[in-house]
């Protein structure tokens, strides 16, 4: 079958899906619609600009905070709330890029870890307006858009605009220069490309996008915790990623639905093990893959010019 | 000297860089006027490369001076200095490796046309007529579906010239760009260079060890010995030069 | 503000902050040092840490009656900490030295998941606490202002064990090879080093000192799930801004990092945090690779 034979397939059979799944199921595939949306936004990042964020969770917990914060604190509807979360998570990736894109590799990794644990400090000791610990309780859309179906339509559709507005960038100008950063920031500099700036607008984006996955995830999950920003969700979109594909602008999505699936089997049996098992699945992969997972085969995301 | 610089495409004063221990570039006083061919000599140490570096941007220098176009340039980075007109080839073939050779030039143009930070129209289409154009010219037509990092070597230094020409420069520096090719291919490119410089008014620096290459293309030579500027002149007046004779040879030799 | 011309009260905080930074110190030579090396960032550094914390809950409780047995508990417990940094080095990071350190760096990080559920399976979510010994579990008074005897051990040790591996690194034959390591691996292999044995032995060590640091701070904070990130988060800060690889650095970073929390806690209650960012930015800014690190690793 032809791309947009799939392409009308998926629609048909998303579209359906309400009709004969059970709620549960239909949750699970808002899930991860919302996680592929993150995956995919974060691999803008790491695939097509060679930047590996270890702390993306940062910019998903300031979506969902602004949007949890702006419902419960202002009152303000989730039509409005929802935009705010790509505008504050940008926020926070224009301050943190700004000195993340200063260095590189190894610093960088670093860096955007460290910044994501100060969003997660920053909300668990704020608790006078976060709630800390405690989060934020009955983060609810409206009635129109609380059935598992209609909310399940509602993100399909906010996702699948985001993934197109992804892909455009990809395919446009920026992204031709953001793949030639990625390929030989060298080489980008003197065909006259500012590589700081171009990066920096990179994060931003991919910020913005991850802020509204995080938003849309605050009122499909009726709350909002400091653990949004926390290792264990940094940690989803990087394997999402890798298992979908890096070199491949749909890789994450058909990630996302791998990961939640296994996800899936694995807490309902035991959850408390769920970390214990990602962690160790990664682990394993690392040590016998000899060139990595799947996405990575037929390049490194990375040059690396250290010494080995 | 300074009324001089208003013509000269290219001008450096006393330009001197340190690397701990060792003075690789000392006192450096170069002109270049426009339409240029000029050919940068000299054993390897003598600090070519380096010089290369300091002009565009890489590296800082300790002291001195660099005009181009009659501007001071120092401590510019080297984006702006491409967007100012200045281009350039590397020594280590430096080019998109996994985008194609058309993609590769593409994105070239659209830097130059300021369009890079454009998110909201496809790329493909655009500046595809000139990049084939320019990709003809440098006689690479055939291979703008490929991935670059899979062209031969002589190709993927031709597809840099392209890149560097996409942003049509007023001065084209040249580091070693027939390095690793083959006699018949080095007298290629550089007639190649030689044509498009002539066609286009184009100043082109480069630097080179094959001395038929030299001597066949170059209009003016600057010979570097130790960092410093040895001789320099019309082709004939460089051959004959004694100085130059014992730095290469060893001895001069009898006319 | 009134605090700025209380002396006595300056001088405690100062002295805490102090004994914060030391406690930091300890976990950020460990990292620095596995990094001077191997080249590894461990991102699960800070479980090493927390493991020396919790391990200090379980080994007190060993002889709860006996007046030693909270310094048999700080001798044993670090040792812990350090034979699973061993197990570690030699079962999974001999096998990706070679690698990529993007993939490195990922495995590390699944490793912080992996150690993290760990503690939690063996020790439970809930918080636990280490009391401090008898003789140290009240407070002296410094120039009329009390401060904890606990915090005095930590400032006493701290000069002993910066000085120890002072000496260590550079007036030991092993300590020689450490620094030559950092600067030329292959270098030191072609002279007939084991090179594999010294990685194992920096890294052991280098989790031996996490393993202390959390040992020896367990009887000042709540030992909790989560106590590696925030551990981990101030151990970077510190490292970008005293550089990695360097133990001057890491030393001149701790120190400023822990007065700088100490401090901001009278500015700034709740988020010191912010302060620790804008200090970090600025050296960013002005020198990107920390004030005494080498340009870009």
């Amino acid at each position: 079958m032809s791309p947009a034979r799939w392409l009308g397939f998926l629609i048909v059979v998303l579209a359906v899906a309400p009709l004969v799944l059970p709620p549960f199921f239909l949750q699970l595939l808002t899930e991860i619609a919302i996680v592929g949306l993150f995956a995919t936004a974060f691999n803008l990042l790491m695939g097509f600009g060679g930047m590996v964020s270890f702390g993306h969770a940062a910019y998903f917990a300031l979506g969902a905070y602004t949007a949890a914060l702006l419902v419960k604190r202002a009152g303000v509807p989730l039509l409005l709330a929802l935009p705010a979360s790509p505008i504050v998570a940008a926020a926070g990736a224009l301050l943190f890029g700004f000195f993340i894109v200063r260095l590189s590799h190894t610093y960088f990794a670093m860096l955007s870890l460290a910044f994501a644990q100060i969003v997660f400090t920053v909300i668990f000791k704020w608790k006078a307006l976060t709630g800390g610990d405690d989060g934020l309780l009955d983060v609810w859309p409206p009635s129109m858009l609380k059935s598992p179906a209609a909310y399940y339509y509602f993100t399909l559709a906010i996702v699948g605009l985001s993934i197109l507005a992804l892909r455009a960038i990809v395919d446009s100008p920026f992204g031709y220069a953001l793949k030639a950063v990625r390929e030989n920031p060298r080489r980008a500099r003197y065909i006259g490309i500012d590589v700081r700036r171009h990066q920096l607008a990179a994060f931003v984006i991919s910020g913005a996008f991850s802020g509204l996955a995080g938003g849309l995830f605050a009122f499909y999950n009726g709350s909002v915790f400091p653990d949004f920003a926390y290792f264990t969700k940094s940690f989803e979109p990087l394997v999402v990623a890798l298992l979908g594909g890096v070199q491949s602008f749909y890789g994450p999505l058909a990630g996302a639905f791998g990961f939640k699936i296994l996800e899936w089997l694995v807490s309902r049996q035991w959850p408390v093990y769920w970390p214990l098992f990602l962690g160790s699945i990664v682990v394993v992969v690392i040590v016998l893959l000899p060139s990595g997972f799947v996405g990575l085969v037929g390049g490194r995301v990375w040059r690396t010019t250290a010494k080995p | 000297m300074a009324h001089d610089g208003q013509a000269l495409v290219l001008q450096t004063r006393g330009l001197r860089k340190r690397f701990g221990g060792v003075q690789a570039v000392n006192g450096v006083d170069l002109a270049v006027p426009p339409g240029d061919l000029r050919a940068i000599i000299g054993p390897n140490g003598a600090g070519k490369t380096t010089l290369f570096n300091l002009i565009t941007g890489d590296l800082a220098h300790d002291t001195g001076h660099i005009y181009f176009g009659g501007e001071e340039v120092s401590g510019l980075p080297p984006h702006r200095l491409c967007r100012r007109g200045m281009g350039r080839t590397f020594q280590i073939t430096s080019i998109f490796r996994r985008l194609t050779a058309l993609e590769n030039v593409q994105t070239a143009f659209l830097s130059h046309h300021r369009r890079h930070f454009n998110i909201l129209v496809p790329a493909r289409r655009l500046y595809r007529d000139q990049a084939l154009a320019l990709l003809e010219r440098v006689g690479l037509r055939e291979q703008a579906g490929k991935p670059s990092g899979i062209l031969a070597h002589g190709d993927q230094r031709r597809l840099e010239l392209a890149i560097a020409l996409a942003g049509t420069p007023r001065l084209l520096l040249l580091d070693e760009p027939t390095a690793g090719m083959a006699p018949q291919e080095r007298h290629e490119i550089m007639a190649l260079v030689a044509r498009i410089a002539g066609d286009t008014g184009l100043t082109v620096v480069f630097t080179e060890h094959d001395m038929d290459v030299v001597f066949a293309v170059a209009r003016r030579i600057t010979v570097m010995h130790q960092g410093a500027v040895l001789a320099e002149g019309p082709p004939a007046d460089v051959r004959a030069n004694t100085d130059v004779q014992r730095v290469y040879l060893g001895q001069p030799v009898p006319r | 503000m009134s605090w700025i011309t209380n002396g006595p009260l300056i001088t405690v905080q100062v002295m805490s902050g102090l004994s914060v930074g030391m406690l930091l110190f300890l976990v950020s030579v460990g990292m620095s040092l596995i990094f001077g090396v191997t080249r590894i960032v461990n991102l699960a550094h800070g479980c090493f840490y927390m493991v020396g914390a919790y391990l200090m809950v379980t080994l007190v409780e060993i002889f709860p009656d006996q007046p030693w047995a909270f310094w048999l508990a700080l001798l044993l417990a670090p040792l812990g900490v350090a034979i699973l940094g061993g197990v570690i080095e030699m079962g999974l990071l001999r096998l990706i030295y070679h690698r990529d350190p993007l993939m490195q760096l990922i495995l590390t990080f699944g490793l912080i998941l992996v150690i993290g559920t760990l503690v939690l399976l063996a020790w439970g979510p809930d918080n636990k606490s280490v009391s401090r010994p008898d003789a140290l579990a009240g407070s002296v008074k410094i120039f009329g202002q009390p401060f904890p005897s606990y915090y005095v051990l930590v400032l006493a040790l701290a000069p002993m064990v910066a000085v120890a591996l002072w000496l260590v690194f550079y007036r030991t034959r092993w300590g020689m090879l450490v620094r030559a390591a950092t600067v030329d691996r292959e270098m030191l292999g072609a002279l007939g080093v084991n090179v594999a044995a010294l990685y194992t032995q920096v890294f052991m060590f280098g989790s031996w000192l996490a393993g202390f640091g959390g040992a020896l701070a367990a009887p000042t904070v709540a030992v909790a799930l989560g106590m590696d990130g925030d551990v981990l988060t101030t151990a970077f800060v510190v490292v970008v801004i005293g550089g990695l690889g360097s133990f001057a650095g890491s030393f001149i970073g701790a120190l400023l990092v822990g007065l700088l929390q100490s401090f901001g806690i009278l500015v700034f209650p709740a988020i010191s945090i912010v302060l620790l960012f804008a200090l970090m930015a600025v050296v960013l800014i002005v020198r990107p690779w920390g004030l005494l690190g080498r340009p870009e690793p």
